[in-house]
């Protein structure tokens, strides 16, 4: 590339942050048989990880090559973690803590009224309605087609 | 001879095979149309639902998928302008420019047909090419297969994303969580933090679903009020007079997607752009230029791509390194099914490699029949708002994950990895050869320590060992040269060639 290619904001912390892990894997790898031995259950390990050292070490520098984002962190707010995401994380991260106690089928579907009505912004009626049909979907297909064992909730006492 | 024939038509005569390959194809032309949902996708989340059934029924079900899904994506490229799938981003550059001057039911008559006939040719190569190459590949010692699985990393690192250094920084992260777990040589935990969750190692499945379906759908969310164009379609079956002008165009494009589809890593993504550049160079006077609608501009990537189906199984069922991402995902299929594809899967399991052939040639004729109806109601589906269908793809991923082992812990490691692949998505990262990674790396390791235990330890003989054995060598030679390719020397190089090239250019 001839003209310096702009940083995409939070790029260089990423960079950053995978050199440190890929830092501290690499230490891990070390651990399992150190250099004991040249077909040691950790030697492979360590040269995937030394790998991923050397790789984050150019792909940091590069990132460093390039013109900083600016905006600071309201940009990586806006750019990479927008609302719509960050609330969409925190959303899947309650739905799958709270399956083991309300059961799939419950959780499944209070997840998916409460994520489509964030995401559509329609009626709460023709949200539940639509949220009501995916579950209905849902459930025929894998307990019918496919006969997936679903979690059962332990707080409804497998009602669902 | 006549025992192949048998194997290869069992889900030709068998009415609920016929119907779970005709039931794939479809729902994979869907999948395949709707942006944001990609092959690999829900091919990676079925393969958790079906693991319980026999394996025939799996594979019909996926077989039909993974055809359906590549041409799929071709459809919303042409009516949209959006690429469904990576694979159909060169269709859209031609087919989209049809549509709107009204042609679009032609671009995709002429599309699902030559998809086709790319499939076809991508058969016929698998079911010429396997066993001979099967039977090669019976003189491939641990070496060799060190060698070939990082050819295909390095292969989908160079190709794939916008760095080699992202590309391979992917391939080797796959590789650490494939190798997370018992060591299968030793029983010595790695990476596993004693505890005894990490110790059964992290299914490979879950990695998937988490990189592919949750943090695609994550990504997804950035374009979630995308207007849909709507088109007007008339005639869909392709002229005849169509078909034969553009036979040509088609037959070199699906040599290009069998070629690319069967070197280890690549895919229909980039044979069906190879195939456009080669269609855009080898036609001198197009009757449209290229970019506003020329027709081979359409038939080259579509042919290529499906073409790279057929060819992408062959060094997963000879060698067992996936062609591409799907054959990847499809190779833990076959792992949690009991089998090993390798050289010893013809000869120890012939009726499932004909079984795939013959189970693939049906999913390309329910791919004619398909594609050649049901366009207007197609339409209507793919319109679906993703603010519902975001949701719904991150409970069928729990599902998935959870449908494995029974476990929740594993539905974590899901939502962990889709929020790192996010990330990783976000910043130019491609996630394929995260992918190819996981599958390789057990075997990379295994292969690299036999094959050091077999030069008992020695360094020097280990060397002399890739060196003096013809095959090794030129695998060797292959690897370097892959690799010097993308180094600043390599560059240097390239450069220099082009210059000679332009300069002697200029002077004749």
């Amino acid at each position: 590339m001839s003209s310096r290619a702009q940083r995409r904001p939070g790029e260089l912390a990423f960079a950053v942050a995978l050199l440190a892990l890929s830092l501290w894997l690499f230490s891990e790898a070390y651990k399992i048989s150190g250099f004991s031995g040249l077909s040691t259950p950790g030697i492979f390990p360590m040269l995937a990880t030394g790998l991923m050292v050397v790789c984050s070490l150019v792909i940091l520098l590069k990132a460093l090559a390039m013109t900083p984002a600016g905006g600071g962190l309201r940009r990586f707010l806006a750019d990479i973690t927008p609302l719509r995401q960050t609330v969409m994380v925190v959303l899947v991260g309650l739905y799958i803590l709270a399956m083991p106690y309300l059961g799939f089928l419950a959780a499944s579907g209070v997840f998916l009224f409460v994520s489509i009505q964030f995401l559509w912004r329609r009626s709460p009626w023709l949200t539940a309605l639509v949220s009501l049909a995916g579950l209905a979907a849902i459930h025929v297909v894998f307990s019918l087609v496919f006969q997936v064992v679903l979690p059962k909730g332990t707080l409804l006492q497998g009602l669902f | 001879m006549l025992e192949s024939f048998g194997y290869l038509a069992i889900s030709w005569f068998d009415p609920w095979l016929l119907m779970l390959t005709a039931a794939g194809t479809l729902a994979g032309i869907y999948v395949g149309a709707i942006p944001g949902l990609s092959v690999t996708m829900a091919v990676s989340i079925l393969i958790s639902f079906t693991f319980k059934w026999s394996v025939n029924d799996a594979l019909a079900l996926i077989a039909g998928v993974y055809v359906g899904g590549v041409y799929g994506g071709s459809r919303t490229a042409i009516l949209l302008n959006i690429p469904g799938a990576p694979s159909a981003i060169a269709t859209a550059l031609d087919g989209y420019p049809m549509a709107k001057r009204g042609e679009a039911g032609e671009a995709v008559g002429l599309t699902t047909v030559m998809s086709v006939f790319g499939g076809f040719v991508g058969i016929a190569a698998l079911a010429l090419f396997a066993p001979m190459l099967a039977d090669f590949a019976l003189m491939f010692t641990s070496r060799d297969y060190l060698l070939l699985a990082m050819i295909g990393i390095l292969l989908v690192g160079t190709l794939s994303g916008e760095s080699f250094a992202k590309g391979v920084f992917a391939g080797a992260l796959g590789v650490l969580i494939g190798m997370v777990g018992l060591d299968p040589m030793t029983a010595e935990g790695r990476f596993t933090f004693d505890t005894i969750t990490l110790m059964g190692g992290i299914p490979y499945v879950v990695a998937m679903i988490g990189f592919f379906g949750v943090a695609e759908a994550f990504v997804q969310l950035h374009q979630l009020d995308l207007p849909a164009v709507k088109q007007k379609i008339d005639r869909v079956i392709p002229r005849l007079a169509d078909v034969r002008r553009y036979f040509r165009v088609a037959m070199r494009a699906s040599g290009i997607g069998t070629v690319i589809g069967a070197l280890p890593g690549t895919g229909g993504d980039i044979a069906a752009l190879l195939a456009y550049d080669d269609a855009k160079r080898a036609t001198k006077n197009p009757e449209v230029p290229f970019g506003e609608g020329a027709k081979e501009g359409l038939v080259a990537p579509e042919a290529a791509n499906n073409a790279a189906v057929g060819g992408a199984f062959v060094p997963m069922l000879t060698l067992g390194i996936p062609g591409d991402a799907v054959t990847a995902v499809i190779i833990g299929a076959l792992f949690i099914h009991g089998l090993k594809p390798g050289p010893l899967l013809l000869v120890e399991t012939p009726h499932l490699f004909w079984f795939t052939v013959g189970n693939l040639a049906l999913a390309n004729i329910f791919l004619l029949i398909f594609g050649l109806t049901g366009i207007r109601i197609f339409t209507k589906i793919v319109e679906c708002p993703k603010a519902i269908l975001l949701p719904l793809i991150i409970i069928l991923s729990a599902v998935g994950s959870y449908a494995i082992q029974n476990n929740p812990v594993d539905i974590y490691w899901m939502l962990l990895f889709g929020v790192f692949g996010y990330f990783l998505k976000v910043y130019g990262f491609q996630v394929g050869p995260v992918i190819l990674g996981v599958i390789l790396g057990p075997m990379m390791d295994s292969n690299y320590r036999r094959a050091m235990i077999g030069a008992r330890n020695d360094p020097a003989t280990f060397i002399w060992d890739f060196l003096s054995h013809p095959i090794s060598c030129v695998l060797l030679i292959a690897f370097l040269a892959l690799l010097i390719s993308q180094t600043p020397l390599g560059r240097m190089a390239r450069e220099a060639w082009r210059g000679r090239r332009a300069q002697g250019r200029g002077a004749g």
